[in-house]
C-alpha cells in the first residue's frame, strides 16, 4: 500500500510539474472554453428565454472538448525520448500509471472548471441561490466520467496517425449514455425543466435529480475500475 | 455442412418473410388502416436481438483475446463488429420508418432510440478504431478488445432503457392472430441464424485475408 502511494506521488508528481512549468496546455483549454462559451451566447440570441437551457448545457460541451485535449496530452508527452518506455520498465503497476494519469487529467480539468464555471455564470446570467455544493457535485462527478475513459483512451491512440480526432469519436461516444444524465441533472437544478416535466420522454433516462446522480456515481465506478483493470492491456507492447 | 445451414437459413428467411407478409400481416395504424407499415416489426425485432447479441459475442472473443492472445479471437470480433453493424443499421432505420408512420417524426429523444443510435455509433467507432490502428498485430487486437469492453458496459443500458422505462416506444406487441405469432418466431429465429452465418463467414474471410498478408512478408 506504501509502495502504491510512493509510485502514485511520483508520477502524479511528474505530470503536473511538467504540466505547469512548460504550461503546454492548460492556457489552450482555457481559451478553448471560453470560445465555446462565448459561440454558445451569441446562438442565444435567437430565442428569448434560451440562456436558461444553453447555459448548462455549455458546461459540458466546454468540459468534454476540453478535457480532450488535456487527455491527448496525457500520453503525447510520453512519446518525447521515448519516456513511455522509461515509464512501462520502473518497477510500477500498470493500474498505477493510470490512477496517478487519471488524477492528473481531473486536476487539470478542476483548474479549467474553477475558470470556465464563474465565466459560463456571467455569460448566461445562471441563477444558483443556495445550490453551489450540488452543482460542484454534479460537475466533479462528471469530471471523473470525462477522465476515467478518457485516460484509458489516450493511451489506446498512440498507436495511430490519427489521435486527435480518434480519441475524440471514442471519449464522446463511451461518454454518451452519461452525459445525457449530467446535462438533466444541471438543467433540473437551474430550473430549465419544470419539476413536473421531470421522468418523462428522454428524462426518463434520468428521472429525478437523485436517480440522475445516482447514475453518474455508478457509471463513474464502473468505468473507473474498468479502465483500471484494462489499462495495463492497453499499453503492453 | 455449412453450406446446407445457409440454405437452411435463407429457406427460413424467405418463409418467414412470406408467412409476415401474406398471413401473418398485420393491420396499419389508426389513421392508416391499409398500411403494411406494421409488417416491419418483423424485422425491427429481429434485429435489435441480434446487434444486442452480436454485442454479447463481441464481448466474449474480447475476454478471449485478453486473456489468450490467439488471433482466433480477434478474427472472431472483427467480423462479430461488422455483422452487429449491419443488423444495428437495420434496427435504426426500420425504427425511423416505424416512427414516421406512427408518430409523424423520423426521431425523437426517447431512452430506447437515444440508447439504439448509441448502441449504432459504439460499432462504428469499434470499426474506425479497428482501421486506423497499422498492421494486424498483437497490440491491435487487444487495444481493439480493450475498447470492446468498455463499450459492453454501456449496453446495459440500453436493455434497462428498452425494458423498464416509460417511453413512447413500447414494450412488446400484442399480436392477434397465431400466424403473426408464428411470422414473428420464425424471422426471429432465421434472423438469429442469419447473424450467425455471416459471422462465421466473415470470420473465414478475415482468416483468410491475414494468412494472405503474412504470406507477402
Amino acid at each position: 500500500m506504501r509502495y502504491f502511494l510512493t509510485s502514485l506521488r511520483a508520477v502524479f508528481m511528474k505530470d503536473i510539474v511538467t504540466e505547469l512549468r512548460a504550461r503546454q496546455v492548460l492556457p489552450t483549454m482555457v481559451v478553448l472554453g471560453m470560445l465555446i462559451v462565448w459561440v454558445l451566447r451569441i446562438a442565444c440570441e435567437t430565442a428569448a428565454g434560451s440562456t436558461a437551457i444553453i447555459g448548462p448545457v455549455a458546461f459540458w460541451i466546454a468540459f468534454l472538448f476540453a478535457g480532450l485535449l488535456a487527455q491527448e496530452r496525457s500520453f503525447a508527452t510520453e512519446e518525447q525520448n521515448d519516456c513511455m518506455d522509461g515509464l512501462l520498465l520502473a518497477p510500477i503497476d500498470a493500474g498505477t500509471i493510470y490512477l496517478a494519469k487519471l488524477l492528473v487529467n481531473i486536476v487539470m480539468l478542476c483548474i479549467f472548471e474553477i475558470i470556465i464555471v464563474p465565466v459560463v455564470i456571467i455569460a448566461f446570467g445562471l441563477r444558483i441561490g443556495g445550490h453551489w455544493p450540488s452543482l460542484i457535485g454534479v460537475l466533479l462527478l462528471g469530471n471523473i466520467a470525462i477522465s476515467s475513459v478518457g485516460t484509458l483512451f489516450s493511451a489506446i491512440v498512440q498507436l495511430c496517425r490519427t489521435r486527435g480526432s480518434l480519441l475524440s469519436i471514442l471519449v464522446l461516444v463511451v461518454l454518451a449514455p452519461v452525459m445525457v444524465p449530467a446535462t438533466f441533472a444541471l438543467l433540473l437544478k437551474f430550473g430549465a425543466i419544470p419539476a413536473e416535466l421531470a421522468g418523462t420522454g428522454a428524462l426518463a433516462f434520468v428521472g429525478t435529480f437523485k436517480t440522475a446522480v445516482g447514475y453518474m456515481v455508478v457509471f463513474d465506478a464502473v468505468f473507473v475500475t474498468a479502465s483500471w483493470l484494462l489499462f495495463g492491456f492497453a499499453i503492453k507492447e | 455442412m455449412r453450406r446446407m445451414l445457409i440454405v437452411f437459413t435463407f429457406i427460413l428467411l424467405t418463409a418467414a418473410l412470406w408467412l409476415g407478409l401474406t398471413k401473418g400481416s398485420i393491420e396499419g395504424p389508426p389513421a392508416n388502416p391499409d398500411s403494411p407499415v406494421r409488417n416491419i416489426i418483423y424485422a425491427h425485432v429481429p434485429s435489435s436481438i441480434c446487434s444486442l447479441l452480436c454485442f454479447g459475442v463481441l464481448f466474449v472473443a474480447a475476454i478471449g483475446v485478453l486473456s489468450t492472445g490467439r488471433q482466433g479471437w480477434d478474427q472472431l470480433a472483427a467480423a462479430t463488429a461488422e455483422v452487429g453493424l449491419v443488423f444495428a443499421t437495420v434496427l435504426n432505420l426500420t425504427g425511423m420508418i416505424w416512427s414516421r408512420a406512427e408518430w409523424n417524426t423520423w426521431w425523437t429523444a426517447s431512452p430506447r432510440l437515444i440508447s439504439a443510435a448509441i448502441l449504432w455509433f459504439l460499432y462504428v467507432v469499434l470499426i474506425i478504431l479497428r482501421s486506423s490502428l497499422p498492421g494486424s498485430t498483437q497490440r491491435r487486437a487487444r487495444v481493439c478488445a480493450v475498447f470492446a469492453i468498455i463499450a459492453f458496459l454501456d449496453v446495459p443500458m440500453v436493455i434497462i432503457s428498452a425494458r423498464f422505462l416509460p417511453d413512447i416506444h413500447r414494450a412488446s406487441f400484442d399480436f392477434t392472430s397465431p400466424w403473426q405469432y408464428a411470422a414473428f418466431f420464425l424471422s426471429m429465429i432465421a434472423t438469429v441464424m442469419l447473424a450467425g452465418v455471416l459471422i462465421a463467414l466473415r470470420t473465414d474471410l478475415i482468416r483468410v485475408n491475414t494468412l494472405l498478408e503474412q504470406e507477402e512478408y
